[in-house]
C-alpha cells in the first residue's frame, strides 16, 4: 500500500500542497481530480519519490520511500508521465523493453512480456517501428505498454502500484476504453492503482475512490457516488453542473 | 532507415580495424615492405625498417587506434547523457581547458620532459591538468543541493569553453613567433608526438574505459527517456551522472593531452553508429570505440601520407572529411523526413 502522511510541499514561499493525507489500496483504482493548478502532479510527483517533501512522509508498504533501494522499489512502483522527451529512434519493441532493466528474469522471459504488454496496448504493429515517427497515442500507448511490463508479474516483496498521469489524453475513445479496461485487469490482480484525469466522468466510471484537490489542500475523499455533488463542482470547478446516473453501468456522470 | 545487426556491425569494423592498423603501419615517408611486419614480434634483427616500425610506427598507429576509440566512445556517453544527439564530448570544457593548459606551458617555455621514468612532456601533463580542471569548474556550476542538472552544465560548458578561448587567445597574444606556432599547430590537433609513453599513457586510460563503459549503456537508455523515467527504473541517475562525466573528462582529456584538439571524431561516430545500428547504448559505445579507432587512423596515415615526407595535422584532416559528411548526413535526413 502506497500513503501519504501529513504531506505538504512549498517551493520558493509558495505552499502547493498542504496537508494531504491519502492511500493507495491494493486492487483498487483511487484517482486524483481537481482544477489546473490544484496541486495534482506535485502530488503524483511526491507520491512516487520524484521530489521530496516539506514536511510529511510518503510510505510504501511500511517503509519510507527513501528507505527502499531504487532497484526494488522500480520492480513494484511504475510511473507513466503525462509526456515524454524520448527523441532518439528506438523501435517500440527497445522501448518497451527498457521496463524490464529493473528485472533479472532472462531475456526469453522479457521478449515473452514485452510481446504481451504490446499486445495488450494494441500495439503489436509498432514493433519495429521508430518511436520519432509515431503519432501521439502511439507514443503514448507505447509508453503505457513500458510501464505495464515493468510491473507485469508479481512481486516477491510486496504489492505493485501503478502511477498514471493522465494516461488517456493522447487517447481516441477506443483507446480510452482499452486504457480502462488494461488498468480493471491489473487492479483486478491486486495491483493498486493511482491516476489523475482531467474527465470526470472518465473518473467516475473506472475509480473505487475519487481524491478532490483544491489549492493545494484535499477538500473530499470517497467513493465517486458520495463525492460527486453539485455543491463539489460548483465550489471546486466554478462551474454549475447536473449530475445524473450513467444508463448503463450506474456510476454517476457530470453533465456540464 | 534500414538497421544492421549490431553484432554484423561490430564484427565488421572489428575487420575493417586490422586492416587499418596494417595500412598505417605499412605506409609512410619510407617504403617498408608487408613481409617486415613480423619482424615486430621479434626483438632481434634490428635493421632500419624494424626501428621505423617498433619505434616511430607502431606507438602512432596505437595511439591514433586508442586515441579514436576514446573520443568516439565518450561522444556517444555525452549524447545520452545530454539527451541530444548533437553533443560533443568537448562539451563539458574539457578540450577548452586542455587548450589553456597546453598554451600556458608553452608560453612559460615548459619543455622539459617530466619525470624521466615516464618521459611524458610537461605540455601533455600540462593540457591533461588544464581539461580535467575546466570540467570540475563546469560539473561544480551546474551541482546543487537537488543534484547535476544537465541543462546549466551545458551553459556552464559554453561559458568556460568561452573562457579559456579568451586566456589561450592572450598567450598567444602576448607569444612570440615561434611560441604562437607551437599553440596552434597544438590547437589543430596532431599526433606527430606519438611515441611509446604517449601511447602507452592513452591506453593505461583508454581500454578500461572502453571495457567499462558499455556497462552503463542501459542506464543510458533509460536516461534517454527523461531523467524522472529513468529515475523510475530503477536507475541511480545522479551517481551514474557523477561517474560518467569523470569517465570522459578523463578519456577525454588524455586523448587530447597527446594529442591535441582532434575535432569532430567524438561527434559524428556516434552518430554515424547510431544512424546504422540505432541508439541501443549496449552496442552504441563498442561499436563507436571500433569505428572510432578506424576513423582517426586512416585520417591519421592520411595526413602522414598526402604530402609525405611532410605531414599534414591529424585533426585538419578529420575535419576536412567530417563538416562536409556530417552536413551530408543531415541532408539525407532532412530528404527523409520531408518526402
Amino acid at each position: 500500500m502506497l500513503e501519504s502522511r501529513q504531506l505538504s510541499l512549498s517551493i520558493a514561499g509558495f505552499k502547493l500542497l498542504q496537508d494531504v493525507d491519502l492511500q493507495v489500496c491494493p486492487g483498487e483504482v483511487t484517482a486524483i481530480i481537481g482544477p489546473n493548478g490544484a496541486g495534482k502532479t506535485s502530488l503524483l510527483r511526491l507520491l512516487c519519490g520524484e521530489i521530496k517533501p516539506s514536511s510529511g512522509e510518503v510510505i510504501f508498504d511500511g517503509l519510507s520511500l527513501d528507505q527502499w533501494q531504487p532497484k526494488q522499489l522500480a520492480r513494484m512502483l511504475s510511473v507513466l508521465p503525462q509526456g515524454s522527451a524520448l527523441n532518439f529512434p528506438f523501435t517500440a519493441r527497445e522501448v518497451v523493453m527498457m521496463g524490464r532493466i529493473p528485472h533479472a528474469t532472462g531475456l526469453a522471459k522479457d521478449i515473452e512480456i514485452v510481446d504481451a504488454a504490446l499486445a495488450l496496448v494494441g500495439g503489436s504493429y509498432l514493433d519495429k517501428r521508430p518511436y520519432t515517427q509515431m503519432s501521439g497515442g502511439e507514443k503514448q500507448r507505447v509508453q503505457l505498454a513500458r510501464v505495464l511490463a515493468q510491473i507485469w508479474e508479481p512481486d516477491t516483496c510486496g504489492d505493485r502500484v501503478l502511477i498514471l498521469d493522465e494516461p488517456t489524453s493522447a487517447f481516441d475513445l477506443a483507446h480510452q476504453q482499452l486504457t480502462l479496461e488494461i488498468v480493471k485487469n491489473f487492479v483486478r490482480q491486486g495491483v493498486g492503482v493511482l491516476l489523475v484525469v482531467h474527465d470526470l466522468n472518465l473518473a467516475a466510471s473506472c475509480a473505487d475512490q475519487l481524491v478532490v484537490l483544491n489549492c493545494g489542500r484535499l477538500v473530499a475523499q470517497g467513493a465517486p457516488e458520495h463525492v460527486l455533488s453539485v455543491d463539489l463542482i460548483e465550489q471546486v470547478f466554478n462551474v454549475t453542473a447536473s449530475i445524473g446516473v450513467h444508463p448503463r453501468t450506474g456510476s454517476p456522470m457530470v453533465i456540464v | 532507415m534500414r538497421r544492421y545487426s549490431p553484432i554484423k556491425f561490430i564484427s565488421l569494423a572489428g575487420v575493417a580495424l586490422v586492416m587499418a592498423l596494417l595500412c598505417g603501419l605499412l605506409s609512410g615517408a619510407s617504403d617498408i615492405p608487408p613481409s617486415k611486419i613480423w619482424g615486430l614480434f621479434s626483438f632481434k634483427a634490428l635493421d632500419m625498417d624494424h626501428q621505423i616500425l617498433q619505434l616511430i610506427r607502431l606507438p602512432r598507429v596505437l595511439l591514433a587506434a586508442l586515441a579514436g576509440a576514446c573520443l568516439a566512445s565518450c561522444g556517444a556517453v555525452m549524447q545520452g547523457l545530454f539527451r541530444n544527439p548533437l553533443a560533443d564530448p568537448s562539451l563539458i570544457g574539457v578540450s577548452s581547458g586542455a587548450s589553456v593548459g597546453a598554451s600556458c606551458v608553452i608560453f612559460f617555455g615548459g619543455t622539459s620532459v617530466i619525470g624521466s621514468g615516464i618521459g611524458l612532456p610537461a605540455i601533455v601533463v600540462g593540457a591533461f591538468v588544464g581539461g580535467l580542471l575546466a570540467t570540475s569548474i563546469v560539473y561544480r556550476l551546474a551541482t546543487s543541493v537537488t543534484g547535476t542538472s544537465v541543462a546549466t552544465m551545458l551553459l556552464a560548458g559554453i561559458a568556460i569553453t568561452a573562457l579559456s578561448g579568451a586566456i589561450t587567445s592572450l598567450f598567444s597574444f602576448f607569444a612570440d613567433n615561434e611560441m604562437l606556432r607551437r599553440i596552434s599547430l597544438w590547437q589543430m590537433g596532431n599526433l606527430d608526438g606519438a611515441d611509446w609513453p604517449r601511447a602507452l599513457s592513452m591506453g593505461l586510460v583508454a581500454i578500461p574505459l572502453i571495457l567499462v563503459l558499455p556497462r552503463e549503456g542501459q542506464a543510458l537508455n533509460a536516461m534517454l527517456l527523461g531523467e524522472s523515467e529513468a529515475r523510475h527504473l530503477g536507475v541511480d541517475v545522479e551517481t551514474m551522472k557523477r561517474r560518467l562525466i569523470l569517465l570522459t573528462a578523463l578519456g577525454v582529456g588524455v586523448a587530447v593531452a597527446v594529442s591535441g584538439v582532434v575535432a569532430f571524431v567524438g561527434l559524428i561516430v556516434p552518430h554515424l553508429v547510431r544512424l546504422m545500428i540505432g541508439p541501443d547504448h549496449r552496442y552504441l559505445i563498442p561499436g563507436s570505440a571500433i569505428l572510432g579507432a578506424v576513423l582517426l587512423l586512416l585520417a591519421d596515415t592520411a595526413a602522414r601520407t598526402l604530402m609525405s615526407p611532410a605531414e599534414l595535422p591529424t585533426g585538419v584532416i578529420t575535419a576536412l572529411l567530417g563538416a562536409p559528411f556530417f552536413v551530408g548526413l543531415l541532408l539525407q535526413q532532412r530528404k527523409r523526413m520531408v518526402g
